[in-house]
């Protein structure tokens, strides 16, 4: 690569970077103009710009008070987009930043490529990695668990408090050996003091930390389930991006340059939608999206046994019992229908109507509201 | 090598600025509309029975004497049925009832969590057999046509297979047949992809009682994300001034987001037997007991496909002919996707006259 040229592109890569800061700038004015211009007046000051978006949600939601969910939805999408937008352009322009010195210092454009996707992999994963370190720490995890459960069972807050935890040990293992201490200190609770507890909350049971710690189990699954998850959706954020680069290299040498920022942009989606669309036919994705699901519908049954246990305590109904009435609900309406079946059947023939054979008997009923009378089946 | 961006710091600051100008005044103008602009099913009709959330309608016809034998059109439990008459101006109800054809519809509800319980044995020896034969009633016929539109298509093949006495013609439009097919994303997830490892369907559904339809919906949309979440909204940017365009892109949203929730006993069957054991081709399927064997839809079969279709892939419909005992079999493909076969503008001039005449031929 001649010197002249890579001068030119790191010129061209700092100007950018500068009319980008710009343009961001007259962006947040220009947006928050429209915004007091709108029927809905703001007192809204420009704001930083990572604020921005959330504020002119805010205002949104005025604008549309009125309207139909639907215009609301699209409405959001919209501003979405627009941000979405930003953040497309604050990258790839954040990319060609960090690349341009490196190309001229003399550097082929493929390795500078390559390097910037490793660098943003990493980054993007970091997150993910950061929280499978606090995966491995039980008691930053414990502390999380319950956290989550004080929210979900505020009124019984105070008797999960007092619950004698043994989730540290038992989250370190499989769980049974916690379980087993556990029984040990309830064997010996309920034979004392237990039987004598008349709680007006919760009393403590065996069933119910055992459920609790079958519970931390599940929940540190679907915990982990979803990083993994995140994990390989960073890995396909990276590739993106490697790809996109590539992509404009290989057309920049043909010749073809962007011109427009919606070029720009559409060039960006076809690429991301064919790397993730691949991603998404992989063996690992389709293990991680399966494992994702499960772990986080496992957990969610051990939950509504937690949740089931406290509100049985204040002689409230809960979702198992419910459903067992919709099931016999169900089965009586199925009855009740083969029952009106029998009987139209029966009428037909006392009425000696063709039942079988022949061309079909008229069915002049049911009108609407008639709620499927002598309309049946086995 | 030229540098890749030519994007002046005028242009670009241009691009953004005409952006969000555009973007603002169409959330203005998104903001004047109200509910009766956004109308959606408005062609004429009538409710002529009903059972628990299950309605049945018939189209006022469009013409002084209809063919005398009806379409009763079975609509798929995911979305609305509405799709099929969205607007005046694009809907396969209408047309057809410009060219003569009587038609009725089926519109299952939406299942609450009392309805969890609800089968297939339900949805097809019960809702659906009780409207075939309230149809026939009304109009003293021993048989009537079906169109089975998406999983509604998959819902009148087991049907006629049960009951091909009730059935004169049958019309399958984006139906799968063959789940198996890798080509679709939707069966490499839920169906053949991670084999043992892959989703638990008893879990999910003893989990969540009803699947939610927020949950199908986001399943549909994450197999374009940025088709459907990015690009979407882009080029609708492009047609906020335009009230007509605009009108037709939120009502077509609306449909996308009016997901009811499936009842988790009949989910349960449709993944497990289906997608997961792709049973219907191998005539293991059972509903309510009885066997679905495909060699006995013998009535003449109409089968329509969209070429690039994604959520049911071509192979997956065209599979049919390889299973059914009909002698009188017509495939018709149309080149577009899956929603393109209710809205595209070509179609609409093009399946229901494809549609009306195949029946006509075999009155």
């Amino acid at each position: 690569m001649r010197e002249e040229d890579t001068m030119r592109l790191s010129e061209q890569a700092e100007d950018l970077a500068k009319a980008w800061t710009e343009a961001q700038k007259k962006m947040w004015e220009s947006w928050f103009d429209l915004i007091r211009a709108s029927p809905v007046s703001t007192a809204l000051s420009p704001p930083a710009a990572d604020q921005w978006r959330e504020l002119a949600l805010q205002g949104l939601k005025s604008w549309t008070a009125d309207s139909e969910q639907v215009v609301k939805d699209v409405a959001e999408r919209l501003v979405t987009t627009q941000d979405v937008v930003m953040r497309f352009l604050d990258l790839s322009i954040s990319a060609w930043k960090a690349m341009a010195p490196q190309i001229e210092s003399g550097e082929d454009w493929y390795t500078c490529v390559t390097k910037y996707a490793d660098h943003l992999r990493q980054q993007l994963l970091q997150f993910p990695q950061d929280a499978t370190q606090v995966a491995q720490d039980t008691d930053e995890l414990q502390r999380l668990y319950l956290e989550e459960w004080q929210k979900l069972v505020q009124p019984w807050a105070e008797s999960l408090r007092r619950v004698p935890w043994q989730v540290g040990q038992a989250a370190t293992g499989d769980g049974s050996a916690g379980i087993k201490l556990t029984n040990l200190y309830w064997d010996a609770y309920e034979r004392t003091f237990g039987r004598l507890l008349e709680s007006p909350s919760l009393g403590h049971t065996r069933e119910l930390t055992q459920d609790l710690l079958k519970g931390f189990d599940a929940w540190v699954e679907s915990r982990r389930a979803i990083l993994e998850y995140q994990s390989g959706l960073a890995e396909a954020w990276a590739q993106a991006l490697e790809q996109f680069v590539r992509k404009l290299v290989s057309l920049a040498e043909k010749g073809e340059t962007i011109q427009s920022l919606a070029q720009l942009l559409n060039l960006w989606i076809d690429v991301i939608e064919g790397v993730f669309t691949t991603r998404f036919r992989s063996e690992d994705y389709l293990q991680k999206q399966s494992r994702l699901v499960n772990t986080v519908m496992a957990y969610r049954l051990i939950e509504r046994d937690i949740v089931e246990a406290f509100l049985k305590t204040s002689h409230l109904p809960s979702r198992s019992e419910l459903d067992e009435a919709y099931r016999r609900i169900y089965e009586l309406r199925r009855e009740v229908k083969e029952l009106k079946k029998s009987l139209r059947d029966l009428k037909a023939e006392l009425s000696d109507q063709p039942k079988q054979g022949g061309p079909v008997v008229p069915f002049n009923g049911p009108t609407p509201g008639d709620h499927g009378q002598g309309q049946t089946h086995n | 090598m030229p540098f890749p961006f030519h994007l002046s710091p005028e242009e670009t600051l241009r691009e953004l600025t005409e952006l969000n100008r555009k973007v603002a005044t169409g959330i203005d103008n998104l903001s004047r509309l109200r509910e009766e602009d956004l109308q959606v099913g408005v062609t004429p009709k009538e409710e002529v029975y009903r059972e628990d959330n299950v309605v049945l309608y018939r189209y006022t016809p469009m013409v002084e004497r209809p063919f005398p034998i009806p379409v009763l059109i079975v609509y798929a439990l995911v979305n609305r049925p509405y799709m099929v008459d969205l607007q005046e101006d694009r809907s396969l109800v209408r047309n057809l009832l410009r060219l003569g054809i009587d038609v009725y519809l089926i519109d299952w509800g939406y299942p609450s969590r009392g309805d969890c319980w609800l089968t297939l044995d339900d949805y097809i020896n019960g809702y659906l057999n009780n409207c075939v034969d309230a149809v026939r009633g009304r109009n003293g016929l021993d048989r009537i046509n079906l169109l089975g539109i998406c999983q509604g298509g998959t819902f009148s093949l087991c049907y006629t297979a049960l009951y091909q006495e009730k059935v004169k013609n049958l019309i399958t439009m984006v139906a799968p047949v063959d789940f198996h097919v890798k080509d679709g994303l939707l069966n490499l997830w839920v169906g053949c992809g991670p084999g043992s490892q892959g989703m638990d369907v008893d879990l999910m559904v003893n989990a969540l009682g009803n699947i939610p339809g927020e949950f199908m919906n986001f399943g549909f949309l994450l197999m374009k994300p940025f088709e459907l979440g990015l690009r979407k909204y882009l080029d609708l940017i492009e047609i906020l001034d335009d009230d007509k365009k605009l009108l037709n892109f939120l009502r077509m949203e609306k449909w996308i987001f009016d997901s009811p929730d499936q009842a988790g006993e009949a989910y349960r069957q449709f993944m497990k037997d289906f997608y997961q054991g792709n049973k219907l081709i191998k005539g293991e399927v059972k509903i309510g007991g009885k066997p679905v064997d495909l060699r006995e839809v013998r009535v003449p079969v109409l089968n329509v496909y969209a070429e690039q279709d994604h959520l049911v892939p071509p192979a997956s419909s065209v599979a049919l002919v390889r299973y059914i005992g009909s002698a009188d079999y017509t495939v018709k493909a149309f080149p577009v996707g899956h929603i393109g076969m209710y809205v595209s503008g070509k179609v609409q001039q093009d399946l229901p006259p494809t549609i009306a005449n195949w029946l006509k031929e075999r009155a």
